[in-house]
C-alpha cells in the first residue's frame, strides 16, 4: 500500500546550513513511527517540516504519493494533522470550541460547521475520553486533559498522517499510557499513520512499529523496537556509559560506582 | 481536584450558548438605538423626543430642530458610530495578532503616529495650497499608522515579552504626540483653526461628505474583518496550529496588519487620537457574548464600539456644555479601568 508518508534525502533546518541531511523514512498506514535522540538533535525540526511549517532545504517528502509543497494549505491540511508540546492560553473558549477548530478544513468561507462536523467533533471527543468536558473552560482543564482535548481536536481534522511532536510531555505515568493507548487504537481502525517524537524509551519501545534514532545530522539507525532498543544502539545515541540502558526492562539503571 | 462535569441534565450547551449570542445582540441593538436617540435629542438645543420623528421623516424642512439634526447632529452621529465601531474592530484586530489583550492602536502608538502625519500634511498642504481633501487626510493618516506599525512590529520582533510590546507602544505614542505638539505650536497659522481640538480627539465638525468618505472606507475593511473570521478562529490557538489547518499565516498576518493599520488611520483622519476604546469594547463583548468566537465577536465588537463611542460622545458634548469635553479624555475615563481589570483577571489566572 502507498505510504501516508515518505522522505527522500531530505535536508531540513533553520536558514542555509540543514541541521539535518539524508533522511529516508516512511510511514505507511496503521503505523506508528516513533522519533527518538537527544535533544537538540532535530527530531523537532524534522516534525516540523514534514507538517509544512518549515520548507525543506533539500530532498523531498511525499504526502500520500503528493509532493509536500505542490499541495496547498488546505489540501494539506485534509492529509495531516498535528499536535503540539506548546502550553496554549486561550480566552473564553470551551473544550469543544478548541476542538472544533480541527474541523476548520472542512468547512466553507466563514467556518461554520455542518451538523456532520459537529458530530465528527463529538466523535472524536469520545474516543480520547473528554467529550463530559466540552463545555468547560479549556484553560480550567489539567495539563493532561488539555493534551487530550488537543489530541481529540487532531483526530477531528481526519488527517491520513497525525504528526505529533513530544506528546507525553508534562502528563503523568497514567495519561502517557492513556494518550499512547489512543493512539494505538487510532491507527488500528482507521487507515491512518502515525509520525512522532517520544523522550521516554520504554514507551517508544512498547507503542512503536518502527524507531528512527536521529543524531549527528541526520539518521543512525532505524528499524523495528526489537532491534533499535539493544543496549549498543541506545548507549551510542544517548552517548550512554556501557551497563547504563537495561535492554530486558526497557529502562535505564544507575552507572554501577554511584549505584 | 476532579472537575465537575457541566453537561450534566438535559440543557444542549449549544442551545444555550445560541441563546445568549441572540440576547446579547438584542441587547446591542436596543442600546444602539437609545443611544441614537439621545444623541439626537439632548444638546444646547433640546429636541423633544415626540418631535424626533417628524423631523427624521423630513417633514417640516424650515424648522430650527430640522437644521440641528439634519446638519450638525445626525452626521456626527452616524460619523461616531462608524469610526467607534471601527476602533473597536482595530483593537480586536491587533488583539488577534498579538495574541495580548490589551493591544489596541492607541495604546500600540498607531493612532498617534497617524496623527503626527496628518497634522504635518495639514501644516504644509494648508500653509501651501490650502486645499486639503478628506481623502488626503485618511491617505496620511494610513502612512502615519503604518510608519508607527512598522515601528512597533520591528520592536516585537527583538522583544518577546508582551508586556514590553505595549511599552514600546506607548513610548512611541508619546514621542509622536510631543512632535505633533511642536508642529502645531510652532504653525500658529490662521488657518488651522481645528488643529489643537482635532489632536486632543474630537467628533465636532464632521459633515456629510466625511460621512460618504468615511462610509467608503470602513464598509469594505470591515465586512474584510469579517471574512477573517474563519482564520481568526483558528489563530486562537496560536501561529502554529493555524498553519497546521490549512491557514496562510503570512497573508493572514498581512491582512491583520493592513486592516487594523486602515481603521485606525480613517479615526484618526476624522476624529484624532481615541483612547482604549479598542481595548475595552472586545473585552466586554466577548464577556457579554460568553465566548470569542470571530464569527459573532467581529460584528458584536463593531456594534459595542459604535454604542460606546456614541455614549462617551454624548458625555463629551453635554456634560461640560457649552464647552465641549475631548471625546479621547471620556473614553479614558471608561475604558482604563477595563484594562485594569484585565491584568487584574489575568494575574488572578497565572496565581
Amino acid at each position: 500500500m502507498q505510504p501516508m508518508l515518505r522522505t527522500e534525502a531530505l535536508s531540513v533546518g533553520y536558514g542555509a546550513s540543514p541541521l539535518l541531511a539524508g533522511i529516508d523514512l516512511a510511514v505507511a498506514p496503521g503505523q506508528i513511527v516513533t522519533l527518538i535522540g537527544p535533544n537538540g538533535a532535530g527530531k523537532s525540526t524534522l516534525l516540523r517540516t514534514v507538517a509544512g511549517e518549515l520548507a525543506p532545504l533539500g530532498g523531498v517528502a511525499y504526502l500520500s504519493g503528493r509532493r509536500l509543497e505542490q499541495l496547498s494549505d488546505r489540501e494539506r491540511a485534509l492529509e495531516l494533522s498535528v499536535l503540539l508540546t506548546e502550553r496554549l492560553r486561550t480566552d473564553l473558549m470551551t473544550c469543544e470550541d478548541v476542538v472544533e477548530t480541527g474541523r476548520l478544513p472542512h468547512t466553507g468561507r466563514l467556518g461554520i460547521l455542518s451538523p456532520d462536523d459537529h458530530e465528527h467533533v463529538r466523535m472524536a471527543m469520545e474516543l480520547v475520553g473528554v467529550w463530559g468536558y466540552r463545555a468547560n473552560d479549556f484553560m480550567q482543564l489539567s495539563d493532561g486533559q488539555r493534551q487530550r482535548v488537543l489530541l481529540a481536536r487532531a483526530i477531528c481534522q481526519e488527517p491520513r498522517l497525525l504528526v505529533l511532536d513530544e506528546p507525553t510531555s508534562y502528563l503523568d505515568i497514567r495519561y502517557q499510557i492513556e494518550l499512547l493507548c489512543v493512539l494505538r487504537r487510532l491507527v488500528t481502525t482507521r487507515e491512518m499513520g502515525i509520525l512522532m517524537s517520544l523522550h521516554e524509551l520504554p514507551l517508544a519501545r512498547r507503542i512503536s512499529d518502527w524507531v528512527v534514532c536521529v543524531k549527528d545530522g541526520g539518521i543512525t539507525m532505524q528499524g523495528s523496537p526489537e532491534h533499535v532498543f539493544v543496549p549498543e544502539v541506545i548507549d551510542a545515541l544517548y552517548d550512554l556509559e556501557p551497563g547504563v540502558y537495561d535492554a530486558t526492562t526497557g529502562s535505564v539503571e544507575l552507572p554501577p560506582d554511584v549505584r | 481536584m476532579r472537575l465537575e462535569r457541566r453537561t450534566e441534565g438535559s440543557a444542549d450547551p449549544l442551545a444555550v450558548r445560541r441563546e445568549r449570542v441572540c440576547a446579547t445582540f438584542a441587547l446591542l441593538f436596543a442600546l444602539l438605538l437609545v443611544a441614537a436617540a439621545l444623541n439626537l435629542c439632548l444638546g444646547s438645543l433640546h429636541v423633544p423626543l415626540s418631535d424626533l420623528m417628524t423631523v427624521l421623516l423630513g417633514r417640516d424642512r424650515s424648522s430650527t430642530y430640522y437644521q440641528v439634526i439634519w446638519s450638525i447632529r445626525l452626521p456626527r452621529l452616524v460619523a461616531a458610530g462608524l469610526l467607534g465601531g471601527s476602533l473597536a474592530l482595530a483593537g480586536l484586530l491587533l488583539q488577534t495578532f498579538f495574541n495580548n489583550p490589551i493591544a489596541g492602536p492607541y495604546i500600540l502608538g498607531i493612532s498617534s503616529g497617524a496623527k503626527l502625519v496628518v497634522a504635518a500634511t495639514m501644516i504644509v498642504v494648508v500653509g501651501g495650497s490650502g486645499i486639503l481633501s478628506s481623502w488626503m487626510l485618511v491617505l496620511a493618516a494610513f502612512v502615519g499608522s503604518m510608519l508607527a506599525m512598522a515601528f512597533v512590529l520591528a520592536v516585537s520582533q527583538r522583544i518577546r515579552s508582551a508586556s514590553m510590546l505595549i511599552v514600546a507602544g506607548v513610548m512611541v505614542g508619546y514621542i509622536c504626540s510631543a512632535l505633533t505638539d511642536f508642529l502645531i505650536t510652532f504653525a500658529s497659522d490662521a488657518h488651522i483653526v481645528n488643529l489643537r481640538n482635532w489632536s486632543q480627539g474630537s467628533f465636532s465638525g464632521i459633515s456629510w461628505a466625511d460621512v460618504a468618505t468615511i462610509a467608503v472606507v470602513i464598509a469594505p475593511a470591515a465586512a474584510f474583518a469579517f471574512a477573517l473570521s474563519k482564520p481568526m478562529a483558528a489563530y486562537q490557538l496560536g501561529e502554529r496550529y493555524a498553519q497546521s489547518v490549512g491557514v496562510n499565516v503570512r497573508a493572514f498576518r498581512v491582512a491583520l496588519i493592513a486592516l487594523s493599520s486602515l481603521l485606525a488611520a480613517c479615526v484618526t483622519a476624522f476624529a484624532g487620537p481615541i483612547s482604549f476604546v479598542g481595548i475595552a469594547v472586545p473585552h466586554i463583548v466577548k464577556r457579554l457574548l460568553g465566548t470569542s468566537r470571530p464569527l459573532v465577536v467581529v460584528p458584536a465588537s463593531f456594534l459595542g464600539g459604535a454604542i460606546f463611542c456614541l455614549a462617551c460622545d454624548l458625555i463629551a458634548r453635554t456634560a461640560l456644555a457649552p464647552t465641549e469635553v475631548s471625546i479621547s479624555a471620556v473614553t479614558a475615563l471608561f475604558g482604563a479601568p477595563v484594562v485594569i481589570a484585565i491584568l487584574l483577571g489575568r494575574q488572578r489566572r497565572v496565581d
